[in-house]
């Protein structure tokens, strides 16, 4: 190898190098405060699913901050059960199509939506209105019915939970976007950012065996999604997280944007009217520094529509 | 009259692919279910059991299917039989080998078949479906698609999957497939290498010798209108027609053709040389038939109308038993059916809710409802549960041993009841929150209550309908601490009441952080 090819080639790989680590160097080497980065929460109240969404990404300085042109992202909102979307049981559809819809308007190369189903997968995408959503908005819908698309994953600061498979589009994924709904939970008391994470992984009898707060806190420790949008816009408050009827919601038109996957959950257990230090994961996931609960040390941009 | 084969072999293997394509895991899935309702009410089975249960649309083409059968004998067996035509098939697969098939003419065993037939009918009279299950062949098909081809398919189509997967292109699916049962397989692979053996060996044998269906239309074809018979004036007696008759029925020597045994393949009439075998109206006098046979035949189909018949009281007067006595040694018998007992006096174990269930939670059972009761489908919450929402079962049920309900009925049809084994909890185990059972019932029957600092399930039965969900969803090992157990006779769940916690506000207070 000749000098000059040597240049060109470590010429390439650098900016190769450069292009793929670029969002995350950024934001480590603090190159991101300027352009809005410094923002710990972002908190929407008063708008519609979308509209919301657009106020609250305006913060950040557009989705664009977080997705770049030609990158693979994940978009994994909670399609658990096969329900309509007025029951608020999955995330709201609107929502998503958005969240999609600015992905692609960022240079996405392509946007990946699924969910590991509790109920039967086909009918949970169709009938929560979210495959058609992301249909429309120019995003696919993946299935994750198989443990053949999910490979063995090190959980290493995990203290019950060591090993888990992870489905593998997050794996590939340049940008993962965890878009849980807010609502009660029969289990673990309330189901948020982190909890939605058990949509990504197989076996999800291991957690409940093995005491599934400290599960979900340990998981958080190892994947940590580029962003967390919280739908609270309809919030189911018992009979969680499938719930009996419309009867269980209440409307609270409301939206949570964070990087932090611990400060949001603490800002959404408040919103829902409980103490965050009663959902144990939360307490457990700030004590294994996944994140943090003092929200009044943080910086939170609410914004009344 | 050749054109009469012509049609047959068109009819037939239209059908045969169509009705084959929709029973398998694509076609279930492409074509609307209002088409498998209309192929399958043209199957005299499951229209016979359906149309003494109620009257519907099955029965509008059960009486033209008889009433074709009087006009021209059993021509339904060559056309619509989907068995049949499976022989059909193999037959013709022989005949590539062996360059002419060479049938003989043997006496029909009527006795036989006409014992079969009576066994048959009067033990599902008594509420043992046995024989039906066993040899009727509508059931018999679809039970070799859903536990043979399908599988297979699946076999195909996620090894494809995994092909496509390394490249990461998405468009197929894996395609589970729930636990294979043994002697399930086993069962249904022996009734095939049955049937393949029989049409093989002697034609359509089956047909003739065990088929409850052959039975019944060849009853009535004994007075059919036209039949087909040997022109004497033409015939030169050269013996091939009796040489390609695939139900033995012609004997050339005698010129005569048993008509009640022939299956209407119209084969004779293409291959006769002279036009020496005719289809025309009988004539007055049945050669091969005495008076006293005729009066006797008259009677024996009195009587047999009149068991069928039976077959409607029983069923009524099951139906209306109180009771619901509980155990785990009963099967779970899906929503609609009404309880174990009606539902295993009428089903045929088709398969056809097997195969379409899209939670895959009904699973051909081996001997669960009894010997009498071999092969028809239970609720299997080990590898799913049912879909709270999904009517899909008694939609496709061909015989009305599933009713169709409409899905707000269906949530409170209770086919079973959950009970918690407190000692295997998670909770009470493990001392850690757990809550999957709650998680997962879709009435809240399993509900989450203070424990200490944790959470522990709490059931209300008058809530619970059975669905399994909970028992599917629990992770205690190795003995689940949700179980659900069989109500012999399907009640009625409670519907919970509905209280608002608040009322829908857009009020908007302040942030509270």
């Amino acid at each position: 190898m000749d000098r000059r090819t040597f240049f060109k080639k470590g010429f390439a790989t650098a900016v190769t190098l450069s292009a793929f680590y670029s969002e995350r160097t950024f934001a480590l080497l603090g190159f991101g405060k300027e352009a809005g980065l410094t923002v710990d929460l972002v908190a929407v109240k008063g708008g519609e699913p979308d509209e919301m969404f657009r106020r609250g990404i305006k913060v950040y300085g557009g989705l664009g901050k977080f997705v770049k042109k030609g990158q693979k992202v994940v978009v994994k909102p909670n399609i658990g059960w096969d329900v309509t979307p007025e029951r608020a049981a999955n995330t709201n559809p609107k929502l998503v199509y958005e969240i999609v819809r600015h992905c692609i308007d960022a240079g996405a190369k392509e946007v990946h939506v699924f969910d590991h189903t509790c109920d039967n997968w086909e009918r949970c995408y169709k009938n929560s209105g979210i495959e058609k959503a992301v249909k429309d908005a120019g995003g696919k819908m993946a299935p994750g019915n198989a443990e053949s698309y999910y490979h063995e994953v090190t959980v290493s600061a995990g203290k019950n939970l060591k090993k888990a498979k992870e489905h593998e589009l997050v794996l590939e994924a340049d940008v993962f976007i965890n878009v849980p709904v807010l609502k009660d939970h029969g289990g673990s008391r309330l189901t948020i950012a982190m909890k939605n994470l058990m949509g990504i992984v197989w076996d999800r009898g291991y957690w409940h065996r093995n005491d599934l707060h400290q599960c979900i806190a340990d998981f958080a420790t190892y994947r940590k999604p580029t962003l967390n949008i919280v739908d609270a816009y309809a919030v189911m408050k018992k009979n969680g997280p499938r719930g009996r009827s419309i009867d269980d919601i209440v409307i609270m038109k409301s939206l949570l944007i964070s990087t932090d996957i611990v400060a949001i959950d603490t800002a959404a257990a408040k919103l829902f009217g409980y103490d965050p230090s009663d959902v144990n994961y939360i307490q457990i996931a700030a004590e294994q520094k996944v994140g943090r609960m003092d929200l009044e040390n943080l910086h939170i941009e609410r914004i009344t529509i | 009259m050749r054109w009469l084969k012509k049609i047959r072999v068109f009819v037939a293997v239209g059908f045969f692919l169509v009705i084959t394509f929709i029973l398998t895991n694509l076609g279930e899935k492409l074509i609307p279910t209002f088409f498998l309702n209309l192929l399958v009410a043209l199957q005299v089975g499951p229209a016979v059991i359906k149309s003494l249960l109620s009257l519907s649309w099955f029965s509008v083409s059960l009486l033209i299917i008889l009433l074709i059968t009087l006009l021209f004998g059993r021509v339904y067996c060559s056309t619509l039989c989907p068995l049949g035509i499976l022989q059909d098939v193999f037959i013709r697969l022989k005949r590539l080998n062996v360059k002419r098939n060479r049938f003989v003419y043997k006496k029909p065993l009527y006795t036989f078949h006409y014992f079969i037939f009576t066994l048959t009918v009067v033990l599902a009279v008594l509420g043992v479906p046995l024989f039906v299950i066993l040899l009727e062949p509508f059931s018999g098909f679809s039970r070799i698609v859903a536990n043979i081809i399908n599988p297979i398919l699946a076999v195909i189509n996620n090894w494809v999957f995994n092909i496509f997967e390394t490249f990461d292109l998405m468009f197929l699916y894996p395609i589970h497939i729930g636990y294979i049962n043994v002697y399930i397989v086993v069962l249904v692979a022996l009734f095939f290498i049955l049937i393949t053996f029989l049409a093989l060996y002697r034609g359509r044998l089956y047909c003739n010798l065990l088929c409850p269906v052959g039975a019944l239309l060849s009853l009535i074809s004994r007075v059919s209108i036209f039949r087909i018979s040997i022109d004497e004036n033409n015939c030169i007696e050269c013996g091939l027609c009796e040489r390609v008759c695939k139900a033995n029925c012609i004997n050339s020597a005698a010129k005569e053709i048993d008509f009640s045994a022939c299956i209407g393949c119209y084969n004779c009439i293409d291959l006769c040389p002279t036009n020496g075998v005719v289809l025309k109206r009988r004539r007055c006098i049945v050669k091969n038939l005495q008076n006293d046979v005729d009066r006797r035949r008259r009677q024996f189909l009195e009587e047999s109308m009149k068991s069928f018949a039976g077959l409607i009281l029983p069923i009524r007067s099951l139906s209306k038993k109180g009771g619901g006595e509980v155990s785990r040694r009963f099967p779970i018998s899906p929503p609609g059916s009404g309880g174990i007992d009606r539902f295993s006096s009428i089903c045929t174990a088709c398969h056809l809710c097997v195969n379409s269930c899209p939670t895959q939670v009904l699973y051909p059972s081996f001997l669960d409802y009894g010997i009498g009761g071999i092969l028809q489908p239970k609720m299997n919450y080990s590898i799913s549960y049912c879909n709270y929402d999904c009517v899909r079962c008694g939609q496709v049920c061909p015989t009305g041993a599933i009713l169709p309900l409409n899905p707000a009925e269906k949530k409170q049809v209770q086919i079973g009841r959950a009970v918690f084994i407190r000692e295997n909890c998670i909770v009470v185990r493990m001392k850690t929150d757990c809550g999957a059972c709650s998680e997962h019932c879709p009435t809240k029957a399993a509900h989450m209550v203070p424990y200490g600092n944790l959470y522990i399930p709490e059931l209300n039965t008058d809530l619970c309908i059975g669905c399994g969900a909970c028992e599917y969803a629990c992770p205690a090992e190795p003995h689940k601490a949700m179980v659900v157990v069989s109500n012999v006779v399907h009640q009625k769940a409670k519907l919970p009441e509905s209280n608002n916690i608040e009322p829908h506000s857009n009020e908007l207070q302040d942030f509270p952080f």
